[in-house]
């Protein structure tokens, strides 16, 4: 088992290299002028292009600043990145608890509705409960985010003023910003107001944290319900699920206990990558709801060709992935012992 | 699978017989879902080869892919006479761009379907079918591009290449081709052991042959189930694309670049919250309907396919 | 799951829905009261006056910081003395006669944010400062040439050349007066300093690792990094708020009163400028309450704010600060790899490298432009015809110069004769720029591109939208053929203008490729020239130059607005102001 994690470790620095080779090369396509025009916001400032070219050594080629860049990671310096205004690893640090809170938020729901969804249409295949979460689940994909997004907020904040946008209300930004009334531990809002005896700050935090929460879970499910559902048939159609169902043990301790169970497993597998793949769902969502996540960041960052904050968004979410693949295998091991000793 | 072994067929390994479309016939005519899927798909690619009729392009459009606009309106219209769908800010025909949309979505979605199936075929037969450091090399590659996150690496490419349809298929391409790396290596490793490969090798056919002419007609099934659900995805991300400002030119006819100008309409005029409805609705629905089509047929591909998925014996 | 469970979904709903009792929409209380939510659109870039060159950073600069003098009212020609006690005139004597040296006296008795006494000594070194801290692309230029005549400190290798000699001389303390001495008198001085001489406090510079103010260690901090400058985000000034807090997780900024302030402390306690993104969003959050103003709103969404309950929308407020869009021409296009070029030759299917350097080119693309379809689908009408390079409001804007409008025969005609009639029988390919997400300027790149073609179905334009670094670098290597852009000014005189859209130096001539030494002269001698009225004159001459010669033709001068809660009081408008003034505002 150690070797097995220790091996997969070892990947990391190699998949994080590989990670920014890539968006290195591509930055190779850029000329440095369009390189130094990030730091230029104005027209007017177009004649100091030159001297901006030279200061950040961009016109050095690529392959040069891309191991300096290394260089410089593997002493702790991701760089600055000029759309957060603060060097790139604080920027990380900055923006990733509030996606973390949030996607955490979402997982509950998208895993709980996922697999019940999943699982009363695999059982009750091709009856009307499957026909309808299939369309749910698909309904909920195929709209773009920011429709389902910009109706909610119109209907939920703007009708009846239930769930604001933003992460907290003004007061509660207040007090939380204040070290005097208000101790950080663990950069989650919610987690924070507990450990501080805020009830009031940690509802308003739900308050806020409602509509992210629904939108994701509308586009996400989708692919849990489907997933739970093959695996289900799958697993329905198996041999000792037949035996169960022939000893005469009632249907629903058959999916239950033996179904269920064995089901779960590419369900779990699915789970841990879900989460790297909400990376990509909260991008739209966090602009929308105005809600200061590092998937908002990400993009911005992309957009304006923002070289160290896309190359260290990327090292990160490489090693989101790795860990995440880890989670997920020693978790599939743990409930299949095959796995385990074989 | 009894109907196949009393066939024999003398290509044992090409697994496509008659059989298969009697189960797809049977599959559709049973269950109304999949026949849903069919019928909207259908419907599209009608919709998109009659596009020059059902909505002809003005008489000197260069473009036929840009909307018409009468005037320049800032504020959408409703649908009226001559615009059965209303009109979107700045006066283009949401009708129009529908239509024309369907060809859109059809170009951006097989094209990037079967740029991603090539290079990932290649990638995936030659990691597959020879294994050992050049499979795990490949393999490893694969993993850098599906270790960043989708949406990021598509918008980064096309920030560096610029807006624009053409640089939205190379980006998305560049996303999806890892996936079926992935999935046909999976497919040849379990194909690649099979008897009939054994015996063409044995008969000292080559390399390349073997992979050509067995191992990928076996192995393209799964292809097939999930390439049909991609076509859906790929265009709602393309919508993302031109919601960030990276995807179609405002005016041309794309879903996603229609359905992103609405943005500043859901909300709707001072006292009417649905003021706009039209803006959103007519291009969600063929969002939503186009997605449905292409993954009920998935489903229903995958149903069919299911005997063949699992592998002759 | 029975079928009770469904039933209980929306109950559940409806029962929130009246727990949390919603918000009652118009007759709302105030909210917040004492607290002013402004919601933006744009990132701060560094709150370092001696650095910043962006709206969004001086519209929290000049919150903070007071310069020496400030404009009076909504006037942006007329100043009043702020932390100086009078504006120098040559009537007063503070001004001296031959137009060169301005003498300040300061005002006693004002305390900064952590209670020290501001004093000479202080405005002299944060003048110093900003003229020593020039960065590559900021604003010290604009008081480095009337002071110094530099146009940089540094040379082309990146040698200081600016001397600490220099710079005592020109900018120095004598008792409680700031003297500071011009290298040639120059007209918009004070308007410069209006805006460009915040006060900032030598001790905590210092103490905050800045420059101690001597000749050794000039060479440190001049084009300092961002980040490593004292009050980059940090504040320490002597205006009407103190910087609380700069929430870069949040992306907001909070201001609290600063109680010790020199006139009566401000009605506000609290202000809270945040970033948000989605138009949308803004919208319903000010339809909410949540947010008392929207700072990043355009016409386009106006319409959704008309007749909202609670909202106040101010219209028809005079700019004269702003020429957006104009349409620019590259005269020497760089075709290398240029697909905006099609062919690179005149064969109908794109254009060579000099095409716009004909006039009857950029005469025929002027005449062909719809300025009142514009004005109307652009503006929804809430804006007038420019004259010029000048914006109406300005000085040296001339109402009877004859401009451009929008005429088919003359466009025709003149592109008949363009390259000695080879435009007309061989055609064109070109594409028009804009920089993505600007509506407006694609708009107007549509309407050319519709009326041009309508002319000769030879002639063929694409317009293409790109992002806004790879416009500015694009525009920089001089290869976009012809884009639209606008300029604000720097500074409320017609220099500004003329400067940068018609000397050879200025902005856009340099990436234009244009020049022309009879209007660089032009434009240098009205910048010197003290008389009012012959400047005025030399004004109305570089708008004949700008009609005639046309690098570049201006469309439309837009009429500014604001969107606040109608509970907001106090609030008033000056052309000049970066953002929004919060000393006179209260809500109630």
């Amino acid at each position: 088992m150690t070797v097995f994690i220790a091996r997969r470790l070892l990947l990391l620095p190699l998949v994080g290299i590989g990670v920014t080779l890539l968006i290195f090369s591509l930055l190779q396509l850029l000329s440095p002028q369009q390189r130094a025009a990030l730091y230029v916001t104005d027209p007017r400032q177009l004649q100091a292009i030159d001297a901006i070219i030279r200061e950040h050594g961009l016109d050095r080629p690529v392959y040069i600043q891309y191991v300096q860049w290394l260089g410089r990671v593997l002493q702790g310096d991701l760089g600055w990145s000029e759309t957060a205004k603060m060097p790139v690893a604080r920027a990380i640090a900055t923006f990733f608890p509030a996606t973390l809170e949030l996607t955490l938020y979402t997982f509950l729901p998208i895993i709980a509705l996922g697999i019940w969804l999943g699982t009363k249409s695999a059982v009750h295949r091709d009856q009307v409960i499957d026909h309808f979460s299939r369309l749910f689940a698909i309904g909920g994909q195929s709209f773009p985010t920011f429709v389902w997004g910009l109706l909610l907020l119109m209907v939920f904040y703007g009708a009846w003023r239930l769930f604001p946008p933003g992460r907290l209300s003004l007061e509660a930004n207040l007090v939380v910003l204040d070290p005097t009334q208000f101790r950080t531990y663990t950069h989650l809002v919610t987690v924070d107001a507990l450990l501080n005896g805020k009830l009031w700050i940690f509802l308003d935090a739900l308050r806020h944290l409602a509509l992210p929460v629904i939108t994701l879970s509308l586009v996400q499910t989708a692919t849990l319900v489907r997933v739970t559902r093959s695996s289900m048939l799958e697993t329905l159609r198996q041999d000792y699920v037949r035996t169960a169902r022939a000893k005469g043990l009632e249907e629903p301790r058959v999916i239950n206990k033996h179904a269920r169970k064995n089901a779960l497993i590419p369900v779990i597998t699915l789970s841990a990558l879900l989460f790297v793949g909400l990376l990509n769902g909260v991008v739209i969502t966090e602009t929308i709801y105005n809600y200061p996540g590092i998937g908002r960041w990400g993009a911005n960052a992309a957009i304006q060709l923002d070289a160290p904050a896309v190359a260290g968004f990327a090292l990160f979410s490489a090693l989101l992935l790795v860990f995440g693949n880890l989670a997920a295998d020693i978790l599939y091991a743990w409930i299949d012992p095959r796995i385990r000793l074989g | 699978m009894g109907v196949l072994a009393e066939r024999k067929p003398l290509r044992p390994e090409l697994a496509v017989t008659l059989s298969t479309w009697q189960i797809a016939v049977r599959r559709f005519r049973r269950n109304p879902l999949s026949l849903m899927g069919l019928i909207l798909i259908v419907g599209f690619i009608l919709m998109a080869l009659l596009a020059p009729l059902l909505a002809p392009p003005p008489p000197n459009a260069r473009n036929p892919y840009m909307m018409p606009h009468a005037g320049y309106s800032p504020d959408p219209q409703p649908p009226r006479p001559g615009h059965p769908f209303g009109t979107t800010e700045q006066a283009f025909d949401i009708y129009y761009g529908i239509i024309w949309g369907a060809r859109t979505a059809f170009r951006v979605g097989l094209l990037v379907v079967a740029i991603s199936v090539l290079i990932g075929i290649v990638v995936g037969s030659v990691a597959g079918y020879f294994r050992g450091r050049v499979d795990e090399f490949l393999m490893r590659v694969v993993d850098i591009f599906l270790a960043f996150p989708g949406l990021i690496l598509a918008v980064v490419v096309v920030a560096i290449l610029g807006p624009g349809l053409e640089n939205v298929l190379i980006a998305l391409a560049l996303v999806s081709w890892p996936g079926y790396a992935r999935l046909l290596r999976g497919e040849i490793l379990s194909v690649r052991e099979r008897d009939y490969v054994e015996a063409a090798r044995a008969m000292g056919a080559g390399d390349v042959k073997i992979i050509l002419r067995h191992i990928l007609p076996n192995s393209i099934y799964p292809v097939l189930v999930v390439s049909s659900l991609d076509m859906g995805s790929i265009v709602v991300t393309a919508a993302a694309l031109s919601f960030l400002g990276l995807g179609a030119p405002i005016g041309y006819a794309d879903w996603g670049q229609i359905i992103s100008l609405s943005r500043n309409w859901i909300i709707g005029a001072g006292g009417n919250a649905f003021a706009f409805w039209y803006t959103v609705v007519f291009p969600g629905a063929a969002l939503v309907l186009f997605t449905l089509g292409w993954n009920l047929l998935g489903d229903a591909f995958r149903d069919i396919l299911d005997p063949r998925l699992r592998g002759a014996s | 799951m029975t079928k009770t469970r469904w039933f209980m979904l929306p109950v559940l709903v409806a029962a929130l829905a009246l727990a949390f009792q919603p918000g009652l929409a118009s007759g709302q209380a105030v909210k917040n009261p004492d607290t002013f939510v402004a919601v933006s659109f744009g990132d701060w870039d560094s709150l370092d006056w001696a650095w910043a060159y962006d709206t969004a950073s001086f519209g929290v600069i000049f919150n903070i910081y007071e310069p020496l003098i400030f404009f009076e009212g909504g006037r942006m020609d007329r100043f009043t003395p702020m932390l100086a006690t009078a504006v120098p005139t040559i009537q007063n004597g503070l001004l001296s006669k031959d137009g060169k040296t301005y003498t300040f006296p300061i005002r006693q008795g004002v305390r900064f944010h952590d209670g020290t006494p501001m004093t000479a000594e202080d405005v002299v070194y944060s003048l110093r400062r900003f003229l020593l801290t020039d960065r590559s692309g900021g604003p010290s230029s604009l008081l480095l040439e009337p002071i110094l005549g530099l146009t940089s400190t540094r040379d082309d290798k990146g040698n200081l050349i600016l001397k600490y000699a220099d710079l005592t001389r020109a900018i120095r303390a004598q008792g409680n007066n700031v003297i500071i001495t011009l290298k040639e008198p120059f007209g918009p001085f004070l308007s410069i300093l209006a805006q460009w001489s915040y006060v900032i406090p030598k001790k905590t510079a210092i103490a905050r690792g800045d420059w101690d103010g001597t000749a050794a260690t000039m060479r440190k901090y001049n084009n300092p990094k961002k980040e490593s400058m004292a009050f980059f985000e940090f504040a320490n000034g002597t205006g009407p708020f103190k910087l609380e807090r700069w929430d870069r997780a949040g992306r907001q900024i909070i201001l609290v009163r600063n109680d010790n302030y020199w006139r009566t402390p401000a009605r506000l306690r609290r202000v809270v400028i945040r970033q948000v993104d989605e138009p949308a969003t803004r919208i319903l959050m000010l339809k909410a309450g949540d947010a008392d103003a929207d700072l990043g709103v355009t016409r386009r969404e106006l319409p959704q704010y008309e007749g909202a309950p609670g909202i106040r929308i101010i219209d028809d407020l005079p700019t004269g600060t702003s020429t957006n869009p104009a349409v620019f021409f590259t005269f020497n296009i760089d075709c290398a790899g240029n697909p905006d070029c099609g062919s690179g030759r005149l064969d109908g299917a794109g254009i060579p490298p000099n095409f716009f350097s004909d006039v009857n080119v950029r005469r025929g693309f002027a005449y062909a432009f719809d300025y009142n379809t514009f004005l109307q689908d652009g503006f929804r009408g809430k804006a007038t015809l420019a004259k010029g390079v000048i914006p109406r409001g300005m000085f040296g804007f001339n109402e009877k110069q004859e401009y451009f409008t929008f005429d088919r025969a003359r466009a025709a005609a003149n592109f008949r004769e363009a390259w000695g009639g080879q435009v007309w029988e061989r055609g064109f390919k070109v594409t028009v720029l804009y920089n993505a997400g600007n509506v407006v300027r694609e708009l107007g790149a549509r309407i050319l591109k519709d009326n041009i073609e309508a002319i000769n179905p030879k002639f063929k334009i694409d317009i293409r939208g790109i992002t806004w670094s790879s416009y500015l670098a694009a525009m920089d290597a001089s290869k976009l053929p012809v884009f639209f852009i606008g300029w604000l000014a720097d500074y409320p005189d017609p220099h500004n203008f003329t400067f940068h859209f018609m000397h050879s130096d200025g902005t856009f001539p340099h990436v234009q490729k244009f020049k022309n030494e009879e209007v660089d002269r032009l434009v240098t001698a009205a910048a010197r020239e003290t008389d009012r009225a012959k400047r005025e004159q030399m004004y109305f001459e570089l708008n004949r130059k700008y009609f005639e010669l046309v690098p570049s033709f201006a469309t439309v001068n837009a009429i500014a607005f604001r969107v606040q809660r109608s509970w907001v009081r106090g609030w008033y408008w000056n052309p000049m102001f970066p953002g929004t003034y919060y000393y006179t505002i209260s809500k109630g």
